[in-house]
């Protein structure tokens, strides 16, 4: 028999017998490292802790609160109509449900940004989008909705009108007296001084 | 890396500069295999020349076994493969009448271009028969349509079906493919008196 036939042979076999020896390639199916990096640096998805107020006062039916603290804190205070994923049990297999859902909004909050921050980074690289964080968490939550500070007087109009829907979402998760800051009702009228308008008689050249 | 259009790195426009590239290699080494005489086709049919087993259960174990070591080397990511949906008896009915056609016409589709390529006349009348079939297909199709798309399977391999591992599936079509060379070979020595191996 001709020679190459054999070596032909031979080496089909040892090829075809080296991918039985080589170990199984692990894959993961997550997202690319760059395109992770590039969605960690967008501050898209951040959501302040006012514009969350705002969703749940407004009943918003696609926002998901996802409270990722320990169940023992959750169980003593956690935002309204907000479910319970430890970080710990994110990837167990019953919790996965309640991720990648259609149309919904998913929104990670702890104490602070770091933990609902792994939550979030997790959760991507399972592949899953729409997902949000609460800036500042509960802290900042406490800070601004439930306790909001009155701005100072020669503060801009902006941040009365923010003091003022801080107020009244604090009226709305506390229950707490109406308190405005007065100010936006006693805006003066602003004089809108209009251009005059020139007559045909004093047309130009 | 690859597959180079689903993951990226080409966009689709490229899809017929590649299909031209790869029909043009495609032809020649149908040409050069001896495929465009359809006395070589034929004789896997009547024991006298098995070249077309052999050319193809090669290009079947080398394409298999590289394919594997591309994936290995992360070259190739095998889940975004396109992998022809299975349509059971349909696909049985087509291969069965493929059959015919062959060992008929004495040709398949791809080897009767090789075949007018370097002038066979009786691969002209070949393809003639080939476009007239198409046509025929066509027109009639909403005849055949629900027969056409039974059975469907998906794309199921048959490392999904028998649940071994694709590796030990590549070992095993390479041992039968060399087998089969061999015996092959043994075959064609006994039916051709006179018969010498290829020179390469």
């Amino acid at each position: 028999m001709n020679k190459n036939y054999i070596i032909l042979t031979a080496l089909m076999i040892v090829l075809a017998g080296g991918l039985l020896i080589v170990p199984e390639r692990q894959k993961y199916q997550q997202i690319d490292p760059d395109e992770l990096l590039w969605e960690i640096i967008q501050p898209t998805r951040y959501v302040s802790t006012d514009k969350v107020a705002q969703l749940i006062i407004e009943g918003d039916p696609s926002l998901e609160l996802v409270d990722v603290r320990p169940a023992a804190d959750y169980e003593k205070f956690s935002l309204p109509k907000s479910i319970n994923i430890p970080l710990d049990s994110l990837l167990q297999e019953s919790y996965q449900d309640y991720l990648g859902i259609d149309g919904m909004k998913v929104l990670f909050f702890s104490n602070d940004d770091i933990k609902a921050d792994q939550a979030w980074v997790l959760a991507k690289r399972l592949g899953y989008d729409n997902i949000y964080v609460m800036k500042g968490g509960l802290n900042c939550w406490i800070r601004t909705v439930i306790q909001p500070k009155k701005p100072s007087t020669d503060s801009p109009s902006t941040e009365f009108a923010l003091y003022d829907f801080r107020k009244g979402a604090q009226m709305y998760f506390t229950g707490a007296k109406t308190e405005t800051s007065g100010k936006s009702s006693n805006k003066k009228a602003v004089k809108i001084q209009r251009k005059k308008k020139k007559t045909a008689a004093s047309g130009g050249c | 890396m690859g597959p180079l259009i689903p993951n990226g790195i080409l966009t689709g426009n490229w899809d017929f500069v590649i299909a031209l590239l790869l029909g043009i290699a495609f032809g020649f080494v149908l040409e050069a295999s001896g495929f465009s005489s359809s006395r070589n086709l034929a004789g896997v049919f009547y024991g006298y020349n098995f070249v077309v087993l052999r050319v193809f259960f090669t290009a079947v174990i080398v394409a298999m076994v590289g394919l594997l070591y591309f994936d290995y080397f992360g070259w190739l990511e095998m889940d975004k493969i396109f992998i022809l949906p299975t349509y059971l008896t349909p696909m049985i009915t087509g291969s069965v009448i493929m059959g015919f056609g062959f060992i008929i016409g004495g040709f398949c589709p791809g080897t009767s271009y090789t075949a007018i390529a370097i002038g066979k006349l009786d691969a002209l009348v070949f393809t003639g028969g080939l476009f007239l079939g198409i046509f025929l297909f066509s027109e009639a199709f909403p005849l055949f349509q629900d027969f056409y798309y039974s059975g469907d399977m998906g794309s199921p391999t048959i490392t999904d079906m028998l649940g071994i591992s694709a590796q030990w599936i590549a070992f095993a079509f390479v041992v039968i493919a060399l087998a089969a060379f061999w015996i092959t070979w043994v075959i064609e020595k006994r039916v051709r008196k006179n018969i010498t191996p290829y020179k390469f």
